[in-house]
């Protein structure tokens, strides 16, 4: 049994090419609500499942059947457990494939959160933020500069597959330390960048002016006295505050803003600063 | 067509919104992104100036709107480029484009994407029943047949808005600069007031409790050096203004500094918690070879991060 299943398959380096360019280009076109990246999963290694396997046996209908069932990782992790997957099949054959059912949807959690919030949060927050930091005078550098850094993490993609393939399980509970200090010193960065731009891209001032008798008393002045910027940071604090509440998403409270901001302007008391 | 938009760019742009879905979904270049919605469009229109400004401020709009879990999330990509294509074409202020177009079109496409990954399921299932027919070919065709739901959601909108919206925008562009000056500059101050939703957005998620003496190191320390840099740049105009001799020409607040600053900081975060958590890992138990192996990749990939 364990000789027909196993067909000496060996992942050569033309396998690794394979489902790294399908996991590169085509990963989650076949996203739904059902199953999120199932049939994804199974597109990506599906190659490699024929040569394990061999075409028209149960072996391969079994392992099709659980690879393609519900699975939702981060886009940048996606590989890993694929790794750590083809690893272990390679070497247990059709045995193994409910130790793989468990493992995929034991690490999909995991790697969902480490690489949404690194990858699909902080990185696109930080590169996002000076690239539209120089967008808006009107400079395209930032733009070219955030590309630059997705290919780096695009590269970093192509290799963790052989790497998650050579060290299969260990890798996991060896990395998460560094995984999680690594995810500590971004949401650092995160925090620090999101006050600094808080200072400098939400351009708004007061322009109420009051006119006690012969004396004006201009409102941004005084403020400036106190504390440069004050204005735009309570207006992130009130909004921080109202995401908070029940009931509020982020496109309501866009909407709200909108809203207040349009009435604050026609009353004279809000403006854009130049 | 009389709105300013030929053919030929609802086609291009309309090609792109199709295009940018699929990088979103896979390959992540960053074309995605609204920055570059807004530099594409902005070149596509003949004006790229106005298409960075719109990107850029529809870029930190949406900075701490993420798709977790595959939740949908305001598309602010075709926002983007229905905004810019708009502005140029009918001569929209850009900061009156963000708030009236982009936000509201970025917003409505949320449910052509729910759409998108509704329809898939449609396929989820025939590759179901190709697996039980042992039709290889056919799994692999129908996985790849979800470009077409994807692709769709995002190009028939925009094709639709640009090639037929334009006569509406640009009658009520008129009407709003000629009659509704209040109106106009209203929503110029709501796109300048935008950026705050995204930074509001992003602290909900990140660990604002644990880090908040960096976020009030980050804010004054730019709020200082932006005013600093400012009144001496005006200080500088005011000079050469008076005295033609005076040429000196001051530079705006680098803000590659100000992020230098912040990654010094992460830097000396990171050593400080792998340093600990070293510690207590060796304290309970003596771990093998294998750790000294996967410490070395491991260095590898953290200079990739950034």
């Amino acid at each position: 049994m364990e000789t027909k299943s196993k067909k000496n398959f060996e992942m050569t380096k033309k396998d690794f090419n394979q489902i790294n360019r399908r996991s590169l280009f085509f990963n989650q076109w076949g996203w739904n609500y059902e199953r999120m990246q199932g049939s994804g999963y199974l597109y990506i290694l599906m190659p490699q499942l024929r040569k394990l396997y061999g075409d028209h046996t149960p072996e391969l209908k079994s392992a099709m059947k659980m690879q393609n069932q519900f699975f939702n990782t981060s886009n940048f992790f996606n590989t890993i457990i694929q790794g750590i997957d083809i690893a272990i099949e390679e070497k247990e054959g059709a045995s193994s494939i409910e130790t793989v059912a468990g493992i995929k949807s034991g690490l999909m959690g995991p790697f969902a959160a480490i690489g949404d919030s690194i990858f699909a949060a902080l990185v696109p927050a930080i590169m996002g933020a000076i690239a539209a930091n120089m967008a808006v005078q009107g400079n395209a550098v930032g733009a070219f500069l955030w590309m630059a850094v997705n290919f780096v993490i695009m590269w970093f993609r192509w290799i963790q597959l052989r790497f998650a393939y050579n060290q299969g399980v260990n890798l996991v509970t060896a990395l998460q330390g560094q995984l999680n200090a690594l995810t500590d010193a971004a949401t650092l960065l995160g925090v620090y960048v999101v006050g600094a731009l808080a200072a400098t891209m939400v351009n708004t001032k007061i322009i109420y002016v009051a006119h006690l008798g012969k004396m004006a008393v201009n409102f941004q002045d005084k403020i400036d006295m106190i504390m440069p910027k004050l204005i735009p940071a309570l207006i992130v604090g009130a909004i921080y505050w109202m995401l908070g509440r029940k009931r509020m998403t982020s496109t309501r409270a866009i909407f709200i803003v909108i809203i207040v901001a349009v009435i604050l302007s026609a009353l004279g008391v809000l403006g854009k600063a130049v | 067509m009389g709105t300013g938009i030929a053919i030929w760019q609802v086609i291009i742009l309309t090609i792109y919104s199709m295009y940018q879905i699929m990088d979103e979904l896979t390959l992540q270049t960053s074309l995605s992104q609204p920055v570059w919605a807004g530099l594409i469009a902005g070149l596509v229109m003949g004006d790229i100036k106005t298409g960075l400004i719109i990107g850029g401020s529809l870029q930190l709009t949406v900075l701490g709107v993420g798709t977790f879990g595959g939740a949908s999330k305001i598309d602010a990509n075709s926002g983007t480029v229905m905004a810019t294509a708009f502005a140029i074409g009918t001569g929209m202020r850009p900061e009156v484009a963000v708030a009236a177009l982009g936000v509201p079109v970025a917003s409505l496409m949320i449910q052509t994407d729910i759409l998108a990954r509704f329809a898939n399921t449609f396929f989820q299932h025939r590759v179901d029943k190709m697996i039980d027919k042992e039709d290889y070919k056919g799994i692999e065709r129908n996985y790849l047949y979800g470009v077409l739901p994807w692709t769709l959601s995002r190009g028939i909108p925009v094709f639709l808005a640009l090639a037929f919206g334009g006569p509406f925008v640009r009658s009520a562009v008129t009407y709003m600069n000629a009659n509704l000056d209040w109106l106009s500059n209203g929503l110029a101050t709501a796109g300048a007031l935008l950026p705050a939703v995204g930074f509001a957005i992003l602290l909900r998620y990140l660990p604002v409790k644990k880090h908040w003496p960096y976020l009030i190191l980050g804010f004054v320390i730019t709020a200082l050096m932006s005013t600093v840099y400012g009144n001496i740049s005006l200080i500088g105009t005011t000079l050469a203004g008076m005295n033609k001799t005076f040429t000196t020409a001051f530079a705006s607040l680098p803000m590659l500094g100000i992020a230098l600053i912040g990654f010094a900081l992460a830097a000396i975060e990171y050593n400080r918690a792998s340093r600990e958590m070293a510690k207590a890992e060796n304290a309970p138990t003596k771990t093998t070879t294998t750790d000294n192996n996967i410490e070395e990749q491991d260095g590898e990939i953290h200079g990739d991060e950034i």
